[in-house]
């Protein structure tokens, strides 16, 4: 297994950027603007990116690093798309 | 223990992120303050990770590639953001405008 005292801690930090992602997505639901909801999707994104890169260590499953740059390259196309669309609508 | 402290820099670096993202008043400042605290509290984790893990070497090799590519797309996502929100009409708070002198 990985380091000992680092998996101790390692489900609470999780949790904590669960909470920290919550705390986000107050900004998507309520956002004013478009550009403030997709500034929050694309951190919310990132801190998805995080927590599931810390559940492949967590887990013991190297697969699951796979996923995460998969949802990383989505994350890039998809904020890209969401600014092209905001730039051509004005 | 160099792995616990980066991780929990790296956690504290996102809360902020996060609160910047709640409390500014404006669309360019939250973006400045997710931008930096997201980037570099996901790099810090991610090198926590690399560090602490015991994969083989491509499976430490995917963290640091993880680690590299939120350094580039990130920055590049929030450029776009920032001049798509300029250029539809939402005005910044600011008292000095320079975006406004090169693109009259």
């Amino acid at each position: 297994m990985a380091e000992e005292n680092l998996l101790v801690i390692l489900p609470y930090a999780v949790a904590f950027l669960v909470f920290t992602a919550t705390l986000v997505s107050y900004r998507v639901i309520f956002g004013p603007t478009l550009a403030d909801r997709a500034v929050a999707l694309n951190t919310a994104t990132t801190k998805a990116v995080v927590i599931i890169a810390m559940l492949s260590l967590l887990y013991d499953a190297p697969y699951l690093l796979d996923v995460s740059i998969v949802l990383l390259m989505v994350n890039a196309v998809g904020g890209l798309i969401i600014a092209k669309y905001m730039e051509v609508r004005a | 223990m160099i792995a616990f402290l980066f991780l929990l820099f790296g956690l504290f670096i996102m809360l902020f992120g996060a609160l910047g993202l709640l409390r500014f008043p404006d669309v360019y400042t939250r973006l400045h303050a997710t931008a930096k605290c997201d980037t570099g509290g996901a790099i810090s984790i991610l090198l926590a990770l690399a560090l602490a893990s015991d994969f083989s070497l491509t499976g430490k090799l995917k963290f640091l590639v993880i680690a590299f590519m939120i350094a580039m797309i990130n920055p590049m996502v929030s450029h776009a953001i920032a001049r798509a929100a300029y250029k539809s009409g939402v005005k910044p708070k600011a008292v000095v405008d320079m975006y406004a002198w090169d693109n009259p």
